[in-house]
Order: C-alpha cells, then sequence, then structure tokens
C-alpha cells in the first residue's frame, strides 16, 4: 500500500473531514492470506484533531487462500454489529484502481498475538482468561442466527448433509487444483474416507473457518479480538471446535495450548449449552487436518509459480509431516 | 567434488542475508522475511545432500511393496475395488527407467483409501500401512525433527 494514495483515498471516503494524515504506514506479518498493513489515520475534524489506528488488508498476488474479501467484510461487520470481540471494519474498496488491488480497512485493535499454540511462557492467570474467552466467544458466535444479521450471503446450506459434503468437496477440488501432479497417498485416503462417512448436522451456525489459537489477539484480561475471518461460512457447529482443538494448533495435550482437551471439551458444552457429538467432532478434526495440508499446498504452489515472494511459503512444507502423521493416525493407516 | 557444493553456496547465501542485507533493512517485515529466509536455507542445506537418498529409498519402498501386493495374489484384491488396475500400473510405472514414481503413488493413494475405508483384505492393509509408517519415518528423518510450530 502506498501512503500517497491511501491519504488520497481517505480523502474521498472522509469528505467531512480535513487534514488527512496516514502515518507510520508499514507492512506487518500475520494474516497471510492478505496482504496486511498497520498505520495511523490522522484528520481534523469540528476543530479538533482525531487519531485512529487503523489496519489495511489488501488482497494478495497469491498465497495460501483464494478468499472474498467483500464477504469477509460483510461477516466481520456482521459480527461486529453483534457485540463479539472483533475489530470495526470501516471501508470497503473494491476497486482494483485505488490501490491496485481490492482492500479493506479496519480498526487496529490493540494487544498481543502468538503463533499456532498459546505461548507456554506466558502467566497462568492470563491463559486461563484466554481460555474462558475463546469458548465464550464461540458459543457467542454459534448462538448468532445468521438471518438476522444478513448472512445468508453466505449460503445456507439445504440440507444436514450439507455441511459436511460442502466442504469436503471444497477442499477435495482445491486439493486437485493445487497438488502440482503430486498424488499425496494419505491425504487421498483422507478425502476418500470424509466423502464416505459425511455427518449431518443438528444446526446450521456461523462458522469461522479458522478458529484457533494464532487468530486473536489478547492481554492479560484476556481476548481482544479474533482476527482472519476470510474463511468464514455457514456450517456445523463441531467444524470450529474440531479446528481449534487439532493436534496441529496445541502443545502437548493442550487444545490450542489454551487448556487439556477433555477439559475444553466440558468447557464448550458449558458455554454453548449443547453437547459435543463425538462422531462429527471426529469427522471435522479429520477434515481439518485434511484442510490444512491442502492450505500448505495452496500457498507452495504460489511460492513455485512465483505468484508469492513470501518467504514463509516454503516453511509450509515442513508442516505436512506432522499433518500426515495425525491424519494417518485418525484413519488407522498404521 | 565440484567446489563450492550447493551446500557451501547455500551457507554462504545465508551469511550474505544476515551480514549485508539484514542489517540495511529497515522495516519490520523486510527483517522478519529476510530472517525467514535465513532459516529456510539453513533447512535446504540440511537436506540437501539426504533429498536424493530420501527419493531413492521411497522408490525402492514403492516398488517392494507392490512387489509384495502382487505376490498376495488376486484373492487378496477384489475385481470390484479396482485395486487389480491400480497394481497393474504401479507395476508397470516401477519397471520403467526411471521409475514413475507419481504413478506409483497415485497408485499407493488407491490403496491407502482402500485400507481408510475398511475395503481392503487383512494382507493387503499389512503392507499398505507398513509402507505409510516407512514412509512419515523418512520424513521424519528428512526433517530432522526439527520441524517449526506452526
Amino acid at each position: 500500500m502506498d501512503q500517497h494514495r491511501l491519504t488520497e483515498y481517505f480523502k474521498r471516503r472522509m469528505p467531512h473531514a480535513r487534514e488527512h494524515r496516514v502515518v507510520g504506514l508499514k507492512r506487518i506479518s500475520g494474516g497471510s492470506s492478505r496482504e496486511t498493513y498497520a498505520f495511523d489515520l490522522e484528520w481534523s475534524e469540528g476543530g479538533q484533531t482525531r487519531t485512529r489506528a487503523m489496519i489495511g488488508r489488501r488482497d494478495p498476488t497469491g498465497g495460501l487462500l483464494k478468499t472474498d474479501r467483500e464477504r469477509e467484510f460483510k461477516v466481520i461487520a456482521a459480527v461486529h454489529r453483534a457485540g463479539l470481540k472483533v475489530p470495526e471494519p470501516l471501508f470497503l474498496e473494491l476497486d482494483a484502481s485505488v490501490m491496485d488491488r481490492p482492500f479493506f480497512i479496519m480498526d487496529r485493535a490493540p494487544g498481543r498475538t502468538g503463533m499456532s499454540a498459546f505461548p507456554a511462557l506466558e502467566a497462568e492467570s492470563t491463559r486461563a482468561k484466554v481460555a474462558d474467552d475463546f469458548l465464550s466467544e464461540l458459543a457467542r458466535l454459534q448462538s448468532l442466527d445468521y438471518r438476522e444479521y444478513g448472512l445468508e450471503i453466505l449460503g445456507p446450506p439445504k440440507n444436514p448433509e450439507d455441511p459436511a459434503r460442502i466442504q469436503t468437496a471444497h477442499w477435495s477440488e482445491v486439493y486437485e487444483r493445487d497438488r502440482m501432479g503430486e498424488h499425496h497417498p494419505i491425504l487421498s485416503a483422507a478425502f476418500a474416507w470424509l466423502k464416505a462417512h459425511p455427518v449431518v448436522t443438528d444446526r446450521v451456525v456461523i462458522v469461522h473457518g479458522d478458529y484457533r489459537s494464532g487468530n486473536y489477539l489478547y492481554d492479560d484480561n484476556g481476548i481482544i479480538a479474533m482476527l482472519d475471518w476470510e474463511m468464514a461460512h455457514l456450517g456445523d457447529p463441531m467444524e470450529d471446535l474440531g479446528w481449534a482443538s487439532m493436534t496441529f494448533w496445541g502443545r502437548e495435550e493442550l487444545a490450542g495450548g489454551l487448556m487439556e482437551r477433555e477439559a475444553f471439551y466440558r468447557l464448550y458444552e458449558q458455554k454453548t449449552g449443547h453437547r459435543v457429538d463425538r462422531e462429527r467432532l471426529f469427522f471435522y478434526r479429520v477434515l481439518g487436518n485434511a484442510k490444512m495440508v491442502v492450505i500448505c499446498l495452496t500457498g507452495i504452489r504460489d511460492f513455485v509459480e512465483g505468484r508469492t515472494s513470501d518467504s514463509m511459503m516454503p516453511f509450509l512444507e515442513l508442516l505436512i509431516p506432522q499433518l500426515f502423521e495425525d491424519l494417518a493416525n485418525q484413519l488407522r493407516l498404521v | 567434488m565440484l567446489r563450492p557444493t550447493l551446500k557451501e553456496v547455500i551457507g554462504g547465501m545465508q551469511r550474505t542475508i544476515m551480514d549485508a542485507l539484514l542489517p540495511e533493512l529497515t522495516s519490520p517485515y523486510a527483517q522478519g522475511q529476510a530472517i525467514s529466509a535465513i532459516i529456510m536455507l539453513a533447512h535446504a542445506a540440511a537436506v540437501i545432500e539426504s533429498a536424493p537418498a530420501y527419493d531413492a529409498a521411497e522408490i525402492k519402498d514403492l516398488r517392494a511393496t507392490f512387489a509384495a501386493l502382487k505376490r498376495l495374489g488376486d484373492k487378496h484384491i477384489s475385481k470390484k475395488s479396482g485395486l487389480r488396475g491400480a497394481l497393474a500400473g504401479a507395476i508397470r510405472a516401477s519397471a520403467k527407467n526411471p521409475p514413475d514414481r507419481r504413478a506409483m503413488e497415485a497408485a499407493m493413494a488407491a490403496f491407502a483409501s482402500a485400507v481408510a475405508l475398511g475395503d481392503a483384505d487383512d494382507g493387503v492393509a499389512r503392507h499398505v500401512r507398513g509402507y505409510i509408517r516407512r514412509n512419515l519415518e523418512r520424513s521424519r528423518n528428512l526433517f530432522g525433527g526439527s520441524l517449526p510450530s506452526a
């Protein structure tokens, strides 16, 4: 993103204000599916100078995911309106001529973030608060009526088995697209198993799609904001729970590095008032591992074919063996 | 041996990024990218010599596994499973010079799927599971158990 063009953009979008200034624009890592920029916007309004910390998320030239930024923006707007802990979405720009590629602007929440598992060195009290918030926010998300928030745009499933079938078909297609001619026996076996065992959901909820440690900002008082909503869709509540509790995102037996896995499920049941369906949970944990391998393959392909120069992309190759081990264990292939 | 070896070139590139480029970079994002490149080059230097042996072991194992499956005979591989065709294709692929690894892996994908679905005979499943176990172990060895967390 370019400081001058961004300033001009804000002049057009905020005509009531004067003396717009974009300060400290810098690209930051994280949110790998889009280019992410941090900056402060200063402006004058009603005789007062104001400043707001913002984040710009621009479509990438390549990367981990091919997702629709308009959908992502609308989902963030909806859950923000519902009072969930998310950054406030501010502007959506679909005209690629403004900044080379579409982008959106949102509030920059404070706080820190970890990698895939909650950092082991954090204080026990912080970990406990984050764990509680993590499942409280998930329960709140799953309690929302998507129709009330205009999220029919996400395409409500028609039948109870559709969420499982649609997600399986989607990730299987992405695998076929991005496997670059390679065959991965364990992954092929996983998709064969998923196609043969579609589970039936008992209710359709808003699924974040990447609900896990590493995708929230937190401080000593708990979670400040859940991030990275680009894979949000309508589906089975067990999908986010299965993804969040995958061994891959955890540490030892701690789901997400937050709490022991069975305690995590019990707390989920307390927070939501719904029982954890073990069969569906297992299905979505298998799907989660398969999906994560496919996401890695997409990133590797884009790196190999020159659509992204992000030097993190080749690391994805190193993540795949653990996912294959998890899948092989789940499917009794070893 | 041709000097510098590929491993030595990669090691030199790591030092170039570390000593010459990194101190000049002011953006934290660019610094992060440079550091990931250094780490990735370290990984490449570590595996570059063992990768050919990994590939050779993979091909040898696939070949041996399909030969063992063939020795089991048709009564262990039902006609309607489609695995007979996969096995025949894998045997042809393994006889090529060089062996067609992708075709063998495609056939192994069919066998692994049958095992996951419970459609494979016990004898077949034993050979397929044995291959997958060894394949995972080779991957663990290649990546040296130093996999970064995601």
